[in-house]
């Protein structure tokens, strides 16, 4: 029975206009997403490519490793080309000092603007908005526009369950509207690697995760269609009824978490922190540089000798460095200071804008989505904090190589020395960015999933139940 | 009595026999006899029984009052009303569609709102705009909705030979619905009533909106069901097509049965003229009607 009752299903959906439309639109946008996020990718990862080359070209012919400029740069992910996430948003490039704040720069809308108006036409864009109206539009009449057509009285006359009936309503919808997303997503998953994008056998892995979690999204529309569907007598009335749900789950509440939240915690902007600090530091240097002063009155420097001039010099140099160490501490507290309480109030302000977020599944989508690619919040996180583990890692290597711990240097040239040898760039030590397993991905993704699977139960037992009450005739 | 009707015959009684289902705290007296108003018993339990039927709406409407009437296999009972009268009403009630308030409805013994998927196995069902899936073929059409109905498959000549048997022509078997006119749609609903096979038979104004050959061909098509041994209770506004195929015709008026004749009944009868008394309550003025009463008793226990 459930079998005959599937399988009219499908039979009914597959020969409507409906489903061509929204099978060509499917495979079309989806197939145009991939092609332009490999060709994004592969722009990103050419221009990474020569950032690293001119980053170590620039240092070809020096002599002194303090005159290096050093850059890292943010690896592009290869699924970014299919969830961009904040990919495109965070610095790419950062600069690297012994000491100090790192502050990446050059983001991709920073660069191009105009991409942040329009934004990407990503796999999540088209999963979230597209496939998401698809699925309204798939399953809104597909209880009470029998009752309008009359054929779902037909049916009644004969011993069918209701349980089955609407049990073929769900598996049937779910199943009409995978054969398009899966095609698409086939078909485009085929082009990857010709237009340029190898993934690995864990990105394949990811991306798998990534279209279940989105037939789990899916399921949710199709769940809450059918359920309005089953609890309204005429189609219009679900069409209006679903169409306000689904524009208040996609584009109101992520949005409206963010403004309410925004309001509610007050987060000092970076220019307010950054004024504070540069305040700071200019006092800390008006103080360091009395110091100095003050310390050249005291021990004036005894010219003629060289060896005495030497003995001046190394004292003058270890006061320099004991001042700018105690600069440098002070300024690390006072910065860290600042920013940890910049952090704390960001981090409260974003937990409590996703947890007011995630009654939309399609804020959960993206969450979960973007820890699976790689393009989640998390990336700026984990790419300041990769990039300050390699800053002490490189302290280290200039100190080692240079002599000098940062701040003032002071050269005393007495015109004989040697001709010093040219740095070796590939001396510098790799900037290892590596992100995170899918194992690791799990512990931020699993809520997200877990949530998706509840509300698909949850709508679809409503839909049971409601049918169970509805009037057939 | 015609082969087939004697099979089904049968078949009612052993389903009786097996005690598919019995009326938990009814009894019912089959009269045997004839009675003064019509109701005819053929030997054997009725097909389809409506034993003081009612059915109060949520609003208060009463839809039904105490119906009571038996459709043996091989009769045609016709229930004459006019709109709001509650045939539809009747008809839901059979179909499970609604639950009565008090009273029963049964199919082949098996009270339809305790067992309604049971009952639904032995009766069949066509409205009066027969509505079918558009972009189904009629042959697509007939195979879900019998095989719904049966749980059995059917072979590719079997479709044919019933759409033929109803009068739809070869070349519109594997056409889409789409462009049938309402005679062809009618067509496809009783072939698919004919295909299921089911000893009881629903049609709610079945003729309505019909041109007459395809109206004439339907009751043709219906006197030879009957000659199968099919139980059909048909509602219609159709008093001369009515009289034409009744076995028995009753009125129906505000939800009571108020006038129950046999064919033998009506054959000096001037069927219109005592619809038209029934329905306006002129008998009453004329003094020559009584209060219907059931050719049964109900008893408590």
């Amino acid at each position: 029975m459930f079998r005959l009752l599937l399988k009219k299903e499908l039979q009914e959906v597959l020969l409507t206009t409906k489903f061509a439309t929204t099978f060509v639109a499917c495979l079309v946008l989806t197939v145009i997403a991939f092609v332009g996020g490999a060709h994004n990718y592969k722009v990103m990862q050419a221009e990474y490519e020569a950032a690293k080359t001119e980053n170590v070209r620039q240092m070809e012919g020096l002599t002194d490793w303090d005159q290096i400029t050093h850059r890292v740069f943010l690896p592009p992910q290869p699924l970014a080309a299919l969830v961009s996430g904040v990919s495109n948003d965070i610095g790419r490039t950062t600069q690297i000092r012994e000491r100090g704040e790192l502050r990446p720069e050059d983001s991709r809308f920073n660069e191009a603007p105009i991409h942040a108006v329009f934004r990407f036409l990503d796999l999540e864009f088209i999963i979230t908005i597209v496939l998401s109206l698809f699925a309204i539009v798939f399953a809104y009449d597909s209880v009470n526009g029998e009752k309008e057509r009359g054929t779902l009285r037909l049916a009644f006359t004969t011993p069918v369950p209701r349980d089955q009936f609407i049990l073929s309503k769900l598996i049937g919808s779910i199943i009409a509207l995978g054969i398009p997303f899966l095609v698409s997503i086939l078909i485009g998953a085929a082009l990857l690697p010709i237009l340029g994008v190898p993934l690995t056998g864990g990105e394949w892995a990811r991306l798998a995760v990534i279209v279940l979690v989105a037939y789990l999204y899916l399921g949710v529309f199709l769940g809450a269609s059918v359920l309005v569907s089953s609890s309204t007598r005429r189609s219009s009335s679900s069409f209006l009824v679903i169409l306000v749900v689904w524009i208040a789950a996609v584009m109101i509440v992520p949005r409206m978490s963010v403004l309410l939240v925004g309001r509610a915690v007050d987060v000092p902007s970076v220019d307010r922190l950054n004024f504070e600090k540069n305040q700071y530091r200019s006092q800390l240097w008006n103080d360091d540089g009395a110091a100095i002063m003050a310390w050249q009155q005291e021990n004036p420097p005894r010219m003629g000798n060289r060896d005495s001039l030497q003995a001046w010099m190394d004292g003058f140099k270890e006061f320099v460095g004991a001042q700018a160490d105690g600069r440098n501490e002070k300024m690390n507290e006072f910065n860290s200071r600042l920013n940890e309480e910049r952090e704390n109030r960001a981090a409260e302000r974003q937990r409590l804008a996703l947890g007011f977020a995630w009654i939309s599944p399609t804020a959960v989508f993206s969450v979960v989505a973007g820890h699976v690619a790689g393009t989640s919040l998390e990336l700026k996180t984990r790419y300041l904090e990769a990039a300050e583990r390699y800053q002490a890692i490189y302290a280290a290597f200039h100190e080692e190589k240079s002599g000098n711990t940062g701040g003032i240097r002071i050269v005393h040239s007495y015109g004989d020395e040697e001709l010093q040898e040219a740095i070796d760039p590939q001396e510098l030590p790799a900037f290892d960015f590596r992100k995170q397993s899918l194992s690791e991905v799990g512990r931020f993704i699993m809520p997200g999933i877990g949530l998706l699977a509840v509300l698909n139960i949850l709508f679809f037992a409503a839909a049971f139940v409601a049918f169970f009450r509805y009037d057939v005739r | 009595m015609a082969p087939a009707l004697a099979a089904r015959v049968a078949r009612c009684h052993n389903n009786r026999k097996n005690g598919i289902v019995v009326g938990t705290d009814q009894i019912t007296l089959y009269c045997p006899l004839r009675t003064d108003h019509g109701n005819m018993d053929t030997g054997t339990h009725p097909m389809l029984e409506a034993i003081a039927l009612t059915k109060r709406y949520g609003d208060g409407t009463l839809a039904l009052d105490g119906l009571s009437f038996k459709v043996f296999p091989g009769q045609v009972y016709v229930m004459l009303g006019g709109n709001g009268a509650g045939k539809s009403t009747a008809l839901n009630l059979f179909l499970n569609f609604i639950e009565p308030t008090s009273g029963e409805a049964r199919v082949d013994d098996i009270v339809t709102h305790r067992y309604p998927l049971k009952a639904k196995k032995r009766v069949a069902y066509v409205s009066e705009n027969v509505m079918l899936y558009p972009n189904f073929t009629a042959v697509q059409n007939l195979d879900f909705f019998a095989r719904l109905g049966t749980h059995k498959k059917f072979s590719r000549d079997a479709y044919r030979d019933v759409l033929l048997r109803v009068g739809l022509e070869e070349e519109a078997h594997n056409r889409r619905l789409k462009g049938f006119s309402k005679g062809m749609r009618q067509k496809c609903g009783i072939a698919i009533a004919v295909l299921r096979d089911a000893p009881a038979i629903l049609l709610d104004e079945p003729t309505s909106g019909l041109d007459p050959k395809a109206a004439f061909e339907f009751i043709n098509l219906l006197l030879s069901l009957r000659e199968e041994g099919h139980a059909i209770l048909m509602s219609t506004h159709d008093i001369f097509r009515a009289k034409r195929v009744a076995d028995q015709v009753g009125i129906i008026n505000e939800g009571r049965l108020v006038m129950q004749r046999s064919r033998d009944e009506l054959m000096d009868e001037d069927l219109e003229a005592l619809y038209v008394r029934y329905i306006t309550g002129q008998q009453q003025e004329d003094g020559g009607i009584v209060e219907f009463a059931p050719s049964m008793t109900t008893a408590h226990v």
